[in-house]
This record gives structure tokens, C-alpha cells and sequence, in this order.
């Protein structure tokens, strides 16, 4: 399978694992600015604010990788639908603004 | 140092507002003919745009992420304690806003690399409307809060 045609899988893949991620706070890396210092998985603060979105982009990236490896083979003669690619990553957008509405209503 | 890298951002977002700007413009509106300014602004050839883009996109996400930390100390911890919850709030959804882009980014060059045919059609206007709207929002916030609170 051409590995472009993965690239649909990719992006909702990435879209939706970045959801679950943020939401559950599942860091792949913790960095602590304060201290100039990095953790595995999710850290409490050090001294300081712990940042965890860099720790996001790491696990969303893991995730659609796996993902789109496992359905080479289950997509080998299946065509991938495109609208995948910019529809489940839409979704997510919107998702977003009503799982931050919170800011937005003080 | 701080400064000169939330400058370089900031001119490489422009650079990227301008790509993604005309390649969407001629994607959902395209000019037959290049005559005045609007038609000739959407009178490009947006496929030519799209390694610029992936580029561009990818150099002004980096520096953000570098000069990222900064802004997590000084400027939004002053938003919190100055309550100001919508600019701290449009920046929370920049951010996610631009990794869900990022993670797109590997779709919207396979989709534009491709010779246009009807299928793809859609794919492209859609994922250049999606980058376009997540680089303005994301270009207008990072304003807003740096007027706001720099980042030093």
C-alpha cells in the first residue's frame, strides 16, 4: 500500500487521539520550564508549571503512527475514503470549542 | 533572545497567512483571468503553494513550541491572575487548533501533490480552509495575548 493513502488515517486518527489525550491529560513527556527539566508520562509540577501539550503532540503522533500501520493490512484493497482526513479533524475543531466553552462563559 | 525568536514566529506566520491565504482564495473562488487586484489575488495556482505551506507551517509551529515556555510562565500566568479567562481560553483553543492541523498536515500535502481530479476536489478546498481558518485564528490570537502580556 502506497503510504500516502495512509495519510487520511493519519490526520483522523491524530484529530481524535488528540482529544482523548488533552482531555485525560495523557503526556507522553512532562517539561518543566520552570527548571529546564523533562519527565516521562504525565508529571505533577516541579517547582512550577508542568506543560504537557508538548507531551500531547508526542502521544497523538504515537497513536495515529500505530494506527495507520495496523490497517495497512486491512485496508489493502479497500479504498480509503478522503473525507476522513478533513472531516474527523473538523469534528475535533468544533469539539474543542465546546470542551473550552468554560473560558468563554465566566 | 525570546524577542528576536517571537519575531521570527510572528514574520513566518505572515509569510504562511499569505500562502494559505491565496491557495484557499483560489481553491473556493478561483479567477479565470488575472484582471485587478481581488481576481488576480485568486488567480494563482494553489498547488504551487503547498511545499511553502507544509514549510512554512512546520518552522512557524516549531518556534511557537520553542518560545512556548516563556508565555507559560510569564504571560499566562498573568492572564489567570488578572482573570482574564476569554484570551487565556482563545489561546487554549490555538493551540489545539494548530496540533490538529499539524497532525493534518501529511493529508493536505498528499491531496495537493495529486493531479486534480473530482474526487480530491473537495479534500482540497477542505483542508485548505481548515489550515487557513486555524493560521488566522492562530495569528490573531498570538496577538491579541502578546498585546495583552509579552512574553518576557
Amino acid at each position: 500500500m502506497n503510504i500516502a493513502r495512509l495519510s487520511p488515517i493519519f490526520s483522523a486518527a491524530f484529530a481524535i487521539a488528540y482529544v482523548i489525550i488533552e482531555q485525560n491529560n495523557l503526556a507522553l513527556f512532562t517539561y518543566h520550564p520552570r527548571i529546564n527539566e523533562w519527565g516521562w508520562l504525565m508529571e505533577p509540577s516541579r517547582n512550577g508549571p508542568g506543560m504537557y501539550w508538548f507531551g500531547w503532540l508526542g502521544s497523538s503522533a504515537l497513536v495515529a503512527s500505530l494506527v495507520a500501520l495496523i490497517s495497512v493490512p486491512l485496508l489493502r484493497n479497500r479504498p480509503v475514503p478522503s473525507i476522513m482526513g478533513w472531516a474527523v479533524p473538523l469534528i475535533c475543531m468544533v469539539l474543542f470549542v465546546y470542551l473550552l466553552r468554560a473560558f468563554f462563559f465566566r | 533572545m525570546v524577542v528576536f525568536l517571537l519575531i521570527l514566529h510572528g514574520l513566518c506566520a505572515v509569510a504562511l497567512l499569505g500562502a494559505i491565504t491565496h491557495q484557499t482564495f483560489a481553491a473556493w473562488w478561483p479567477a479565470r483571468k488575472a484582471i485587478g487586484f481581488t481576481p488576480s489575488f485568486r488567480a494563482v495556482q494553489g498547488a504551487k503553494f503547498t511545499n511553502a505551506i507544509v514549510i512554512l507551517f512546520i518552522i512557524t509551529f516549531v518556534l511557537g513550541a520553542v518560545i512556548y515556555p516563556p508565555y507559560r510562565l510569564n504571560g499566562r500566568t498573568y492572564l489567570e491572575t488578572m482573570r482574564m479567562w476569554s484570551v487565556n481560553g482563545s489561546f487554549e483553543l490555538k493551540e489545539q487548533f494548530l496540533a490538529i492541523g499539524l497532525g493534518m498536515l501529511p493529508f493536505y500535502w498528499h491531496v495537493w501533490r495529486q493531479s486534480l481530479d473530482d474526487t480530491l476536489a473537495l479534500a482540497r478546498k477542505m483542508t485548505s480552509a481548515l489550515l487557513f481558518f486555524a493560521v488566522w485564528f492562530g495569528f490573531i490570537t498570538g496577538h491579541v495575548v502578546n498585546n495583552v502580556k509579552g512574553i518576557m
